[in-house]
């Protein structure tokens, strides 16, 4: 099978290096030579979701797995949860703490900036059992 | 050209018989454009960007930046010095016009100051992020187009940040064609009589070659001399200068032969172009890892509530270019005292460049196609199956980055293997565990 499979662990609450393994995933993306739209796409869903658990997941892993029709990007931690992941996809809706605020984040962006992004989003969450979000790219589909 | 220096036509290059193949600019090469095959460099030009790191780095004197030297004057029948407030900082204590002066003494015919030219860019630059702001014609932020290496590391490793530079020429571009439009007419001549000499604190030229015109030029484009290829000449006749009593500038009837201001010196310094604008939302970046840092993040999609950013690929701006004289932080010292002697504002008639913006006097061609096009690394782009090989070969490795195998970093080396342009066998690590080549594309190809 025709894939590629990495997995970057992300630590709660490490500002310092939050954002690497996007970084990192995009210039794989660009080394590959995916559209620069899609390569886009992908980086800020990932950068999301990273921050996402760096402020309130928890430790967790983001694993992408790239093929050429489609990319995914799986996210699962071991936080709190989602109480209400109905709200938590509308836009400005933010249960970040006031610090994170100070620091410009936690605008209420995230999960619906990986909605608009994204070919496809799943969020499996209930409270006390961890978060696991999955994205598809479909490959082709947006890209000129 | 010495034809043991391979790499001419570009913005440096090697002298082999030099290279002791140390692997330190290998190392330091941002873009990893450097190489040690059989014990000596190897630079892949297609990915140099001309930041000047490896010559920074090397100790044995191997690297040459491509500049020209003072002999040229020779040549020319209308010379003129192109002057940064960055030469005035290798003098503290000396004033400008005794600079300017010590030029002339050394064959230049005029020198120009490009302080007004900074004020050009930035009313012309003001002018188009109000516009922006009305009509979004580029997105944010905007980046700066001044410095050279961070255009070429835009168009080389982030060309979908293209559409983000900000469209206005470079001063020292729109120095260039001013100085040719005036001198041509007062001397009656075609603009190919005047050789213009850029006094540059970096390598940002290719070599003297008329098949590469940089960009940035209107005419074929001014010679590249470095300020420490001059600095020893220029020293003394500055001190000469100096010693005289007052003696006169021996031709000024231009207003910028002599104009240095302290918004002028600013630019010397990161962040001076920042400081010397009325952009609110803007931030100023130095040293080519923190640009390369931040052009991630842009790239990302992050800080799009900024609008303008100005990144300097050297640390501390231009005053830290690899072809300075003086030590950068001497020379930031000598620039704010100078600042202070001179005081800031602004002294352009804006009325005027206000009617010139209008005419699209100032734009550049960098951005419309065919312009600043992406090149790309040249053979950069894997299919997943040889992505794959290549994790599997760092994963066997699982090696330090010793760069004895002559790449900067381990991934780096299995992506040459990959390339064809490396044999596994050149790894220490796999040979100190008795790998052999066969068993290494064995476990590679699982």
């Amino acid at each position: 099978m025709n894939r590629l499979r990495r997995t970057y662990p992300v630590r709660h609450g490490d500002f310092i290096h939050a954002g690497e393994a996007s970084i990192h995933v995009k210039n794989t993306l660009k080394s590959l030579s995916y559209c620069p739209d899609l390569v886009r796409r992908v980086a800020i869903c990932g950068y999301e979701a990273e921050m996402n658990l760096v402020m309130h997941g928890g430790d967790g892993v983001l694993t992408v797995v790239i093929a050429a029709d489609e990319i995914r990007l799986e996210v699962a931690d071991t936080g709190p949860g989602i109480e209400n992941t109905e709200l938590a996809m509308q836009e400005g809706y933010s249960t970040a703490r006031d610090e994170y605020r100070e620091m410009g984040f936690g605008a209420g962006m995230g999960l619906p900036n990986m909605k608009r992004n994204s070919d496809e989003i799943t969020v499996d969450s209930s409270p006390g059992q961890g978060t696991a979000v999955t994205m598809v790219f479909s490959v082709g589909g947006r890209c000129p | 050209m010495n034809s043991v220096h391979h790499g001419t036509g570009c913005y440096v290059s090697f002298d082999t018989s030099l290279c002791d193949g140390c692997t330190r600019c290998v190392k330091g090469c941002p873009t990893k454009a450097l190489r040690v095959r059989h014990g000596k460099v190897v630079h892949m030009q297609s990915a140099c960007i001309g930041c000047g790191n490896c010559l920074r780095i090397c100790h044995t004197g191997a690297v040459r930046a491509a500049t020209t030297d003072l002999s040229h004057l020779k040549k020319s029948r209308i010379s003129v010095a192109l002057v940064t407030p960055i030469l005035y900082a290798q003098f503290p204590g000396v004033l400008p016009r005794d600079i300017l002066k010590g030029l002339k003494r050394l064959g230049f015919h005029h020198t120009v100051d490009m302080s007004y030219f900074f004020e050009m860019f930035q009313c012309a630059t003001e002018e188009f992020v109000r516009e922006n702001r009305e009509v979004g014609k580029a997105p944010w932020p905007l980046i700066s187009p001044v410095c050279p290496v961070v255009m070429r590391l835009i168009q080389t490793r982030f060309p979908s940040l293209i559409p983000h530079i900000h469209p206005i020429m470079r001063p020292v571009a729109i120095m260039a064609k001013q100085v040719t439009r005036i001198l041509s007419k007062h001397y009656g001549v075609n603009e190919g009589f005047i050789s213009m000499y850029y006094i540059n604190p970096c390598p940002t030229k290719k070599g003297d070659d008329p098949k590469t015109p940089d960009q940035s030029f209107t005419n074929g484009g001014p010679y590249a001399m470095g300020i420490c290829d001059i600095y020893t000449q220029l020293a003394k006749e500055v001190e000469h200068v100096r010693s005289l009593d007052d003696i006169p500038m021996t031709f000024s009837s231009y207003e910028f032969e002599q104009c240095t201001s302290g918004d002028g010196l600013l630019w010397g310094m990161v962040g001076g172009e920042i400081v010397a604008s009325h952009i609110e939302k803007s931030l100023s970046v130095s040293g080519i890892d923190e640009t390369v840092s931040m052009l991630e993040k842009i790239e990302m999609g992050l800080f799009r509530d900024i609008e303008y950013i100005e990144l300097r690929a050297c640390t501390e701006g231009c005053i830290g270019g690899a072809l300075t004289a003086i030590d950068k932080y001497l020379a930031k010292s000598a620039c704010q005292r100078m600042i202070n002697l001179l005081g800031t504002g602004k002294r352009l008639n804006r009325d005027r460049i206000n009617r010139l913006y209008e005419k699209e006097w100032f734009f550049s061609r960098r951005t419309e196609q065919g312009g600043l096009v992406s090149e790309g690394f040249a053979g950069h782009s894997f299919t997943i199956e040889e992505m794959r090989k290549i994790d599997g070969l760092v994963q066997l490795i699982n090696g330090r980055d010793c760069a004895a195998c002559g790449a900067p970093d381990c991934r780096t080396f299995a992506e040459d293997v990959i390339r064809g342009d490396a044999s596994a066998d050149d790894c220490l690590v796999l040979r100190a565990r008795g790998l052999t080549v066969a068993q290494v594309t064995e476990y590679m190809n699982r």
